[in-house]
């Protein structure tokens, strides 16, 4: 993976709430693999799930998608797939830019 | 009586168990003047509804504890017109048909689409005018539960449709605040209103008051009377203590309803009228229906609306905002500087049980400001106020007192203000009922005017 910028447009009225939002994700991380580590699908799931639901209402559409793969591999017991888009989601926190447009 | 901003915008409640979905829906809202609460699970949503009485909650459906299902359930059982916007992140469609059978006014799936989102909201929200029909009526009467605020709502929506309001409650509860706000926020508002208690008055006078007699309709009927429901046409007509109408009385109110003309006593004539019926109780007429004692038809040809208002002792939350109310009343009245209660004289006003309700707490407040000697009135002047309060019942000469006074008022009325026919009637010689006027204060001359019966009977 790339470590090019990926931005993103954001509405200027959420401008005070994203640096929270983000800081959220990146907790959500570390509870996505510690999750992992115990094989703990249900919690998986639950936080896929909660990323899903909040990613596209703030503009981060991409978010919402590795969080939904999240939520349906962890409904199979899938760990690798879980795994890659923790991955993906990492590094999507770790390359993006936002713009208030 | 609800004093914020959002008064006159539309509240919002929304439960979320995530913080970020909150921060969202709650900017969003906030952005297009939504007045906006926030709740992090169902408890915390049904805990405050009661506080903050939304126009809509907007609900995620999977929760910890209480889900979005269970809360809507809540909600309705409580306010069954309340409009719920559930969200899911899943678009799963067993969910979303039981939430719309549960009667939520719409499911949005996440991620959310904030112009899907906004246009649901407008879409589900109680319109302004009707927000604002409710605060116009809400002006005029002083509260802060929600139980009252539930009555007031019912109130508003039906003040302007000429259905018949029935008012049910305590003796002193407010029946008739109530019944006035009901017309001076419905198209009648210009027109009269008159409020008769059809406990106070002798059946025969009864008649004649509500439907008018003709000259010579009896002994003492020396002019043609004009009854209250014609004096009312247009307006609207308050039945107080409609309980107490004699079951002959009943009959004839009921044909009056049916047919929406009145027939005066002694005449074959009958007249058209188009008054709005608003009746009050402080009696369980269910059990006088039972017991024959009530007409069955006329009971639900009365109560289309039923409207019954809580004591005041299970609504203590209007106790200190309607005191505050009454001092300034008091200070106004009497161009005296407002006193105020001191903390814990308040926290014993709320406290009490107010067998005489709001009637029975202006008793009370009456009596404090008129005898505190400085601007706080102490606890010790509200404790001694309240005991000394005679309100639970009335001394057998008060009691004479105020029938004998309605009895006058009612023939003086019936006769114009003519005290030779009013005498008659009341079989009384002229000089012992001037002499009964002057005891009571009441001026024949005053009923000469056509334009006394509202005063006089209000």
């Amino acid at each position: 993976m790339s470590d090019e910028k990926i931005i993103v447009q954001v509405d200027p009225d959420l401008e005070e709430l994203i640096p929270g939002f983000l800081e959220n994700r990146k907790l959500d991380i570390e509870k996505l693999r510690s999750a992992l580590n115990e094989k703990d699908f249900v919690n998986l799931g639950s936080i896929g799930h909660s990323i899903k639901g909040v990613g596209g209402g703030y503009g981060f559409d991409l978010m919402s998608e590795f969080g939904a793969n999240i939520e349906i591999a962890a409904k199979e017991n899938n760990a690798d797939v879980i795994q890659e888009n923790i991955d993906r989601l990492y590094h999507y926190l770790k390359c993006v830019e936002v713009e208030y447009t | 009586m609800i004093t914020n901003k959002s008064e006159l915008m539309i509240k919002v409640l929304i439960v979320d168990d995530d913080d970020d979905v909150l921060n969202l829906l709650e900017t969003w809202l906030t952005k297009e003047k939504y007045d906006v609460k926030r709740a992090s699970s169902g408890l915390e949503a049904l805990n405050l509804v009661g506080i903050y009485a939304p126009d809509l909650v907007i609900t995620d459906l999977y929760m910890e504890g209480m889900d979005g299902m269970a809360l809507l359930t809540e909600l309705h059982n409580d306010n069954p017109l309340l409009p719920v916007i559930m969200l899911s992140g899943q678009a799963q469609i067993p969910d979303a048909i039981k939430a719309m059978h549960l009667g939520t006014s719409a499911f949005l799936t996440k991620p959310i689409n904030q112009n899907e989102f906004l246009e649901t909201v407008s879409k589900v929200s109680p319109n302004l005018s009707d927000k604002s029909s409710f605060n116009e009526f809400a002006k005029s009467i002083v509260f802060e539960s929600k139980a009252m605020s539930d009555i007031v709502e019912m109130a508003s929506l039906v003040a302007d449709n000429d259905v018949s309001v029935f008012i049910t409650g305590s003796t002193g509860s407010g029946k008739e605040v109530i019944a006035k706000s009901i017309h001076a926020a419905s198209s009648r508002r210009d027109r009269r209103f008159i409020a008769i208690n059809c406990g106070a008055i002798p059946e025969q006078l009864l008649e004649s008051e509500l439907f008018g007699h003709e000259k010579g309709a009896f002994t003492g009927a020396n002019v043609r009377h004009e009854g209250l429901f014609q004096a009312a046409n247009g307006g609207t007509i308050f039945l107080d203590e409609v309980g107490d109408m004699p079951l002959a009385l009943q009959v004839k109110l009921l044909r009056v309803l049916q047919d929406f003309e009145v027939r005066p006593v002694g005449s074959t004539k009958t007249y058209p009228i188009d008054v709005r019926l608003i009746s009050a109780t402080h009696k369980n007429l269910e059990e006088a229906v039972e017991k024959g004692e009530f007409r069955e038809d006329l009971y639900y040809r009365l109560k289309v609306i039923p409207l019954d208002i809580p004591n005041l002792a299970e609504r203590q939350e209007d106790i200190p905002v309607l005191a505050e109310h009454f001092l300034s009343d008091f200070s106004k009245k009497h161009h005296q500087t407002k006193k105020k209660f001191s903390p814990d004289a308040m926290r014993y006003l709320v406290s009490m049980p107010w067998p005489g309700n709001v009637r029975q707490l202006i008793n009370v407040i009456d009596l404090c400001a008129t005898l505190a000697k400085n601007k706080n009135i102490p606890f010790s002047l509200v404790k001694n106020a309240v005991h000394d309060d005679p309100v639970q019942l009335q001394t057998l000469k008060e009691a004479k007192h105020e029938f004998e006074r309605g009895y006058l008022l009612s023939v003086l009325r019936i006769t114009h203000g003519h005290v030779a026919n009013a005498a008659k009637m009341a079989g009384r010689n002229r000089t012992e009922f001037y002499k009964l006027l002057n005891q009571y204060g009441i001026e024949p001359a005053k009923f000469r005017d056509k334009n006394i019966i509202e005063k006089e009977v209000n």
